[in-house]
C-alpha cells in the first residue's frame, strides 16, 4: 500500500512561518509521499517561498509539486522552483518523476494546467488573438501532460495538476468562474493517457471528490477544500499491477 | 481616475485587495451597505486575517470594517482514504 500525503493552496507568505511545521513532524509516519499542488505562495515571491522551504527542509520523503497560478505572479517562477528544489522537492511542469517506494515506480505527471471551462461550454481558441493565446496555453499543457502521462514507466500512475480536471470537484464554486477553474482538455489528456489518481487545487469553495469520464478518481486537495494541513490517500500497488497484467476486473 | 461609484464599490474593494502584495487572496467576497464593510472568505493565518482589515481600512477611511473571514485549519487529518 502507497501512502500519498496531498495538499495544494497554502498561499504561504508573511506570517505563514510554521503554518505547517507541527503537522509536517509526524508526516513520514503516515506517508510515503507527499506531493503538492500549486499556489504554494501568495504572490510567487521568493522571500515568501523561503518561507515554506524552511518548513519542508529535512523532510525524509519523497516530495513533488506542481506550481499555481498563484506562483507566477511575480514573474519569478523559476526562482521558485530553484528554492523548492534546493530543499529536495521535485517540482514538474509538463514533466514526470519516477519514485521508487517498497519496490514499486510510482509515476508522477504534472502541470500547472490552466482554465477554459468543461464539456458543452469550454472556450475557443478563435477570434482575438488573447481568446487563442489563452486556450492555447490549455491546449498545450494538456498535450504536454498526456505525453509525460504516457511516456512513464510506472506501476502507479498520479497526475498532479494546479487547476481542476473536471466540474465535480467545482461544486461550490460560482458558476460564472468555472472557465478560470479549469478545462476538460485536462481530464481528457489524462484518460487518454491512463492513471491511477489526478490530484488538483485552486478550487477553494469547491468539493474534494470527483472521476473524469472515463472513472479515474480526482481529488481536490485545496487547503482550504480539505481543511487539514493535508489528507492522505492510499494506493493499493499491487491490485493495479495486477490489474495491469489482467489479474483483477 | 474618477471616485468609485457605490454600485460599482465592492468589485473595486476585491480587486484592490486581490492586487494588495500584502493580501493577494483571490477568494474573498465584499460586500458594502451604507458605511460598512463586510468581508468573508477562507483565510490562511490569523495574521492575514489581521491585515484584510488593516488594508480595507486604508481603502475606505471612515468606513466600519466588518472581517468575517475564517481561518482555515492547518491540522492533521484524522485517517487516510483508500483511493485505487
Amino acid at each position: 500500500m502507497i501512502r500519498i500525503a496531498a495538499v495544494g493552496d497554502l498561499h504561504y507568505g508573511a506570517g505563514s512561518q510554521d503554518l505547517l511545521r507541527p503537522s509536517l513532524q509526524h508526516l513520514p509516519d503516515r506517508a510515503d509521499l507527499l506531493l503538492l499542488a500549486g499556489d504554494l505562495t501568495r504572490c510567487g515571491g521568493t522571500e515568501e517561498v523561503r518561507v515554506l522551504a524552511d518548513d519542508l527542509r529535512g523532510l525524509p520523503i519523497p516530495m513533488v509539486a506542481v506550481l499555481g497560478n498563484h506562483d507566477y505572479h511575480a514573474n519569478r517562477e523559476d526562482e521558485v522552483r530553484r528554492v523548492l528544489e534546493e530543499v529536495g522537492v521535485t517540482v514538474l511542469e509538463g514533466e514526470a518523476v519516477t519514485v521508487d517506494l517498497d519496490g514499486a515506480r510510482i509515476g508522477i505527471a504534472g502541470t500547472k494546467g490552466f482554465g477554459g471551462g468543461f464539456r458543452g461550454a469550454h472556450a475557443s481558441d478563435f477570434g482575438e488573438p488573447e481568446m487563442k493565446a489563452f486556450v492555447g496555453h490549455t491546449k498545450m499543457l494538456s498535450d504536454r501532460l498526456e505525453r509525460a502521462l504516457t511516456d512513464l514507466d510506472a506501476d502507479l500512475r498520479i497526475a498532479l495538476l494546479h487547476y481542476s480536471p473536471i466540474e465535480t470537484t467545482l461544486e461550490g464554486e460560482r458558476l460564472e468562474i468555472y472557465p478560470f477553474l479549469g478545462s476538460y482538455l485536462l481530464a481528457e489528456a489524462v484518460d487518454n493517457a491512463g492513471a491511477d489518481l489526478i490530484l488538483h487545487g485552486h478550487a477553494h469553495h469547491g468539493t474534494e471528490k470527483g472521476r473524469t469520464p472515463a472513472g479515474i478518481p480526482v481529488r481536490n486537495v485545496a487547503q482550504p477544500v480539505i481543511r487539514h494541513a493535508y489528507n492522505v490517500y492510499t494506493l493499493d500497488v499491487h491490485r493495479q499491477v495486477m490489474a495491469a497484467a489482467g489479474g483483477v476486473s | 481616475m474618477s471616485e468609485w461609484r457605490a454600485d460599482y464599490l465592492p468589485e473595486h474593494i476585491r480587486e484592490s485587495l486581490i492586487h494588495d502584495p500584502r493580501v493577494a487572496e483571490q477568494d474573498l467576497k465584499v460586500d458594502v451597505k451604507e458605511h460598512r464593510v463586510m468581508l468573508g472568505g477562507n483565510v490562511a493565518t490569523p495574521q492575514l486575517r489581521e491585515t484584510i482589515t488593516e488594508v480595507a481600512r486604508e481603502l475606505l477611511p471612515g468606513y466600519e470594517i466588518v472581517n468575517e473571514t475564517t481561518v482555515v485549519p492547518a491540522t492533521e487529518p484524522d485517517g487516510e482514504e483508500p483511493v485505487a
